[in-house]
């Protein structure tokens, strides 16, 4: 077992990050330049920007899925080569596989590490568990609604202890209701582990409600972050709760100014 | 209720449908029996029926069911597993699929029935020209599928295996695999039938035993009789094979949303 990081330590780090992409066309889009992001060790940072302006990019070159034209990558003082095996990655969209029970797709992470079965069985219930999830551990991804399939990706997430979690608009396609659930789900699942998280998301008003910090992206094309916003709201939060805190509305207010001109360049742009 | 309506419906079809195959039995009979029908041309169903019995009876049809069962087997399975391999070297080496793109679509294009001659010259009279030639059908269904079932595999799943550590290995064993295997699966029913002709058809056109010959011999002699019979014992093979496809299909895809299974069935 991995001691945790100590506190204040730069879990995440990106230096004049570019990644452009070639469009159908033969011509360049460049999705982000000039990025320069920090994320402490511990941290819970929410990634907030005008729809298509690169977030997941940024995400997938924190997850070394992607790889940067120019600048760099490094996730705990070490240059990032390859996959990031420091972090999972909590996608948008399903990609439990179907054919795999809940159980059996929770424990995938420890059977790729070579971890026992029946070890990997008995920590994947144990997880399944703690998203309340118990009693639902043969059944098939199929059977389950949206709101538990994201409850298995997560505990398929967390189940090999990860010590940055991405998270890449995961709770956009649930319902309102299912999706303050999950979030408070998330934050005493983080208030217990301290993992640092990097969440992607276009929703302020989550964003605001789950993180230490708020950093808002232009629009793109060459995506920056432009602006950055502490959010000082007590911990252990409600997510339902902290959305009355008077600090909550003004600090919405503050973000919104600036996020709100570049979701109108964005628009202005077009897709 | 519901399920109660279903049923008398089920039945009702199963009813009408029975009654169909009684009509044309006893409509063929009395046709032959009236001299409508010439019998050494159509034969006749109480005939058909007396000599299927006595092949039952005496026993020699069983091996000629068994070399045919045996051929469909092995053809089914050699053809399977080349499908898969060359399925699979081709979705993950691009450059290969490149390359051999014109081979694959003039050989696929290419009646096969034209290499019953080299097959036969190649591996003789026996059970090993039939599953050649069974596998040429077999091959080429499993090999697109497993291609496009490989190939089809969301990048997003993929790269949600490769952050929770998957090697290549991994990839390939618990997602690449499974997802080629739900393509193959959904063809399987067509391969299987593939299979059955591949072993029939060979047999017809050159053999010492199998359903196949059993059709070819009865119709060498003008033996109208005899090639209605074989039929009817193919029917009945090929309906057996497909019940047990089906039943193989359901464990296999027993966790697929029911609607699908539905659809299959």
């Amino acid at each position: 077992m991995k001691l945790a990081s100590p506190p204040g330590t730069c879990a995440v780090r990106l230096r004049r990050c570019r990644r452009s992409f070639r469009t159908p066309d033969g011509g360049v889009y460049v999705a982000l330049d000039g990025v320069d992001l920090e994320v402490r060790a511990g941290e819970f940072v929410a990634l907030v920007g005008p729809t298509g302006c690169g977030k997941s990019t940024l995400l997938n070159l924190v997850a070394g899925l992607l790889q940067p034209d120019a600048g760099s990558v490094e996730v705990f003082g070490e240059p990032l080569v390859g996959i990031n095996r420091r972090a999972s990655y909590l996608f948008q969209q399903d990609v439990l596989l179907p054919w795999k029970t809940a159980e059996e797709n929770v424990m995938l992470g420890l059977v790729f590490r070579r971890v026992p079965r029946e070890q990997a069985r008995r920590q994947a219930r144990a997880w399944l568990e703690r998203v309340g999830l118990r009693g639902f551990e043969n059944r098939y991804p199929h059977q389950l609604s949206g709101g538990m399939r994201k409850r298995v990706a997560l505990a398929q997430n967390l189940i090999v202890n990860p010590e940055i979690l991405l998270m890449d608009e995961p709770f956009a396609a649930l319902d309102v209701q299912t999706r303050q659930l999950m979030e408070n789900d998330l934050l005493r699942i983080w208030q217990e582990e301290r993992k640092t998280v990097l969440f992607v998301t276009h929703d302020l008003e989550e964003a605001i409600a789950l993180s230490d910090r708020v950093v808002v992206l232009s629009a793109g094309p060459a995506a920056r972050p432009v602006g950055e916003f502490p959010v000082e709201l007590p911990r252990p939060r409600d997510v339902t709760e902290v959305r009355l805190d008077p600090a909550f509305g003004d600090l919405f207010r503050r973000v919104w100014e600036l996020l709100r001109g570049e979701v109108l360049r964005a628009f202005r742009l077009g897709p | 209720m519901r399920s109660g309506w279903a049923h008398n419906a089920r039945w009702g079809l199963r009813a009408v449908q029975a009654a169909v195959f009684v009509l044309l039995v006893v409509a063929w009979e009395l046709s032959s029996r009236w001299g409508w029908l010439d019998p050494f041309f159509f034969s006749r169903p109480s005939s058909v029926a007396e000599r299927v019995v006595r092949w039952f009876a005496t026993g020699e049809v069983y091996r000629h069911i068994y070399v045919t069962s045996l051929e469909t087997v092995l053809a089914f399975l050699v053809g399977s597993l080349l499908g898969v391999v060359v399925g699979f070297a081709f979705a993950l080496s691009p450059g290969l699929s490149r390359v051999f793109d014109p081979y694959v679509k003039v050989a696929n294009a290419m009646p096969r029935i034209v290499l019953a001659p080299i097959f036969t010259l190649w591996f003789g009279l026996g059970v090993l020209s039939k599953v050649a030639f069974g596998v040429t059908l077999v091959f080429f269904v499993v090999f697109f599928n497993t291609y496009q079932g490989v190939r089809e595999v969301d990048r997003n799943v993929l790269n949600n295996a490769r952050m929770l550590g998957a090697t290549e290995g991994d990839l390939v064993r618990h997602v690449l695999l499974p997802s080629a295997l739900v393509w193959i699966l959904s063809s399987l029913h067509t391969s299987v039938g593939l299979a059955l002709v591949g072993a029939v058809v060979g047999e017809y056109l050159g053999s010492a035993r199998g359903l196949g010959y059993l059709i070819q011999q009865a119709e060498a002699l003008f033996d109208t009789t005899g090639v209605f019979a074989g039929l009817v014992v193919l029917a009945g093979f090929v309906l057996a094979v497909d019940l047990l496809v089906t039943s193989v299909e359901r464990r296999l895809l027993r966790w697929k949303p029911p609607a699908h299974v539905e659809e299959v069935v």
